[in-house]
């Protein structure tokens, strides 16, 4: 008891805004804005694209823990990921452009490690940092190349058509994709697996022993190199199913590699080396600029006249700041604590 | 085998120099290791120890010199080549992986040695979970060895100084190596755990039979344990041969206590 409550005096920031985030998820219920059908739908919603953000921060989050490494490129292989899959299935089935895919991005691991980190090892983080700057203009320009740089679409064959639930619980029911539906079951489940994949495995106990020391698991005859080729394949493989999904929503263009923009707050609210993290970064960002947009909007409007758009497009950096005054490493992150 | 009878060599250190810039941290150093020998490498502070088993351990390569290990003279090469060929060491500030569990953290040091690919293991076939079954029951015999049972599924971060050691040296047990290198086993210990320490390097030495080379600032202990001893001072060997030996060499009083200028 005595621990709960020191920790709380400690932390109070951190409580303070977790509780602020939390009173201001229940405040459009409480105080009669919405209807409690609308306020789920919105919900939904939120938690959908928060699921999205989820995996382009678990791209990142993967990467930085195997070799220290922020990834910059992460959105453009979401987008390569993407312009692939879309390109290769207008020629065979979408299954065998999904495998082809996994195949295309684990070649780019293995070109990556090979010209670009392995001479750049224990540089700055900043030197890595630009190194993947590099690669990100790389990748989307070069997907382009190849394939091209109009719109294109994936079919999933999953319909598209809104449904109805739980009419009988809300009043004019909740109105939900079926598509959404199965891409958030679909990232959860491959969140699952490589939790799992890291816990169980002894090539994942490998992965996390190099993120934990890498001068340790070099001795123990850990081979750096391929174990970076491995996540960054794993990175790959996320940055493809999030690209396959929201591509499949909202048509394979460049903006698809924006999104790492967006993953950008997720992992700093969940922490840089936490799977855990991202994963509940993205939904407290995919729900409150949700949120945000929907209820705070219209008050912007009626109580003080203002236009009241565009929220959506801020919150999630805010939020990001205000994490970063309060706990900088992010809520289930590892605190540094260097030598000077 | 009964101690004091040594085996063959094993490996053989040859006129290894070695420089940082402008400063020379191994000087013309040559010594030899047999096998099943406990050996040592002393010295004082700034001596080359630490220089020397990073040679040996393939992390600094020597601008000169020769290193034969088992009749073949070696190419340079890296931690993980020499992980690889049966080099096994530990860490004198100690590189534990500290969010994993003790058992995690040993089961590590049997990498080198499964067969199985990632993506069987990543589906957990059959054969994957035999050989992952049949690394953790020599795991957990190294395990009984060194008496940490008890923390098995602790996370080796919340283990006082003197287990961590203990973790530390049974991950590179778990390697089965050829030759154990141990950077400063005792460093930083207090004498209990210190005692602990030796007899536990003493009973590998006997049970498995593993050659080991260890450097130690603290001369006390490792006269007790070792079985011939090096020493070094800036850079140079100035000594060599038995604890005996070595404890009636003058050089080596000079080094430790100062001579009068």
């Amino acid at each position: 008891m005595d621990q709960v409550l020191q920790s709380m005096q400690k932390n109070w920031p951190v409580l303070l805004l977790l509780v602020a985030l939390a009173i201001g998820a229940a405040a459009p219920l409480a105080f009669g804005l919405s209807a409690p059908g609308f306020y789920v739908e919105v919900l939904l919603g939120g938690l959908m694209s928060g699921v999205m953000y989820s995996l382009v921060a678990l791209g990142f989050v993967l990467i930085f823990k195997a070799s220290g490494v922020f990834n910059f490129a992460q959105g453009a292989m979401v987008l390569f990921a993407a312009l692939a899959v879309a390109r290769i299935a207008e020629v065979v089935p979408l299954p065998v452009a999904f495998v082809a895919t996994i195949f295309i991005m684990a070649v780019l691991a293995w070109v990556i490690e090979r010209l670009v980190l392995r001479h750049l090892v224990n540089q700055d983080a900043v030197v890595l940092l630009m190194a993947t700057l590099g690669v990100t203009y790389f990748l989307d320009g070069f997907g382009q190349t190849i394939w091209g740089s109009d719109i294109y679409k994936i079919e999933t064959g999953l319909p598209k058509t809104p449904v109805m639930i739980l009419e009988s619980v809300f009043e004019g029911g909740i109105l939900v994709n079926t598509e959404d539906l199965v891409a958030a079951a679909i990232a959860a489940l491959l969140v699952l697996a490589l939790a799992l994949f890291f816990q169980k495995t002894p090539t994942g106990r490998a992965l996390r022993a190099v993120a934990d020391d890498h001068q340790a698991a070099q001795s123990i005859g850990i081979p750096l190199n391929r174990i970076w080729v491995i996540v960054w394949t794993v990175a790959g493989f996320v940055a493809l199913v999030a690209g396959v999904i929201w591509g499949s929503k909202l048509g394979v263009q460049f903006s698809l590699s924006l999104i790492a923009l967006k993953a950008l707050p997720v992992v700093i609210l969940g922490g840089f080396t936490s799977v855990p993290g991202a994963i509940l970064g993205g939904l407290i960002i995919g729900v409150g600029e949700k949120f945000a947009e929907v209820f705070l909007g219209p008050i912007a409007v009626k109580q003080f006249d203002l236009a009241g758009g565009g929220i959506e497009n801020w919150f999630a950096y805010v939020l990001a700041l205000l994490f970063l005054l309060v706990r900088p490493e992010g809520l289930f992150g590892e605190k540094h604590i260097d030598r000077v | 085998m009964t101690r004091g009878s040594l085996g063959d060599v094993i490996l053989k250190i040859d006129d290894v120099w070695l420089s940082f810039g402008g400063v020379k941290a191994i000087q013309g150093v040559s010594f030899d290791v047999r096998e099943h020998e406990i050996r040592a490498i002393i010295g004082p502070n700034g001596a080359g120890k630490s220089s020397m088993l990073n040679v040996i351990n393939g992390v600094y390569h020597p601008q000169q010199g020769r290193i034969t290990f088992r009749g073949k003279v070696r190419s340079s090469m890296d931690p993980h080549d020499a992980a690889a060929q049966g080099f096994g060491r530990t860490f004198q500030s100690l590189a534990l992986f500290k969010g994993m569990s003790v058992l995690d953290n040993i089961m590590t040091g049997r990498n080198l040695r499964m067969r199985t690919g990632i993506l069987s293991q990543a589906v957990h076939l059959g054969f994957a979970r035999r050989e992952e079954l049949r690394h953790r029951e020599f795991v957990e015999h190294i395990i009984d060895f060194l008496e940490i049972q008890a923390y098995r599924k602790t996370p080796v971060g919340r283990l006082p100084y003197g287990l961590q050691k203990r973790v530390d040296l049974a991950r590179a047990l778990a390697m089965e190596p050829k030759i154990l290198l141990l950077d400063e086993p005792m460093a930083g210990m207090n004498l209990e755990e210190k005692q602990d320490m030796s007899r536990f390097v003493l009973d590998v030495n006997e049970e498995f039979g593993t050659t080991i080379v260890l450097i130690e600032h603290d001369m006390g202990v490792v006269m007790d344990i070792s079985d011939r001893v090096v020493v070094l001072d800036y850079g140079r060997k100035i000594g060599d041969g038995t604890p005996d030996e070595v404890r009636s060499n003058e050089q080596v009083i000079a080094a430790y206590l100062g001579v009068a200028h």
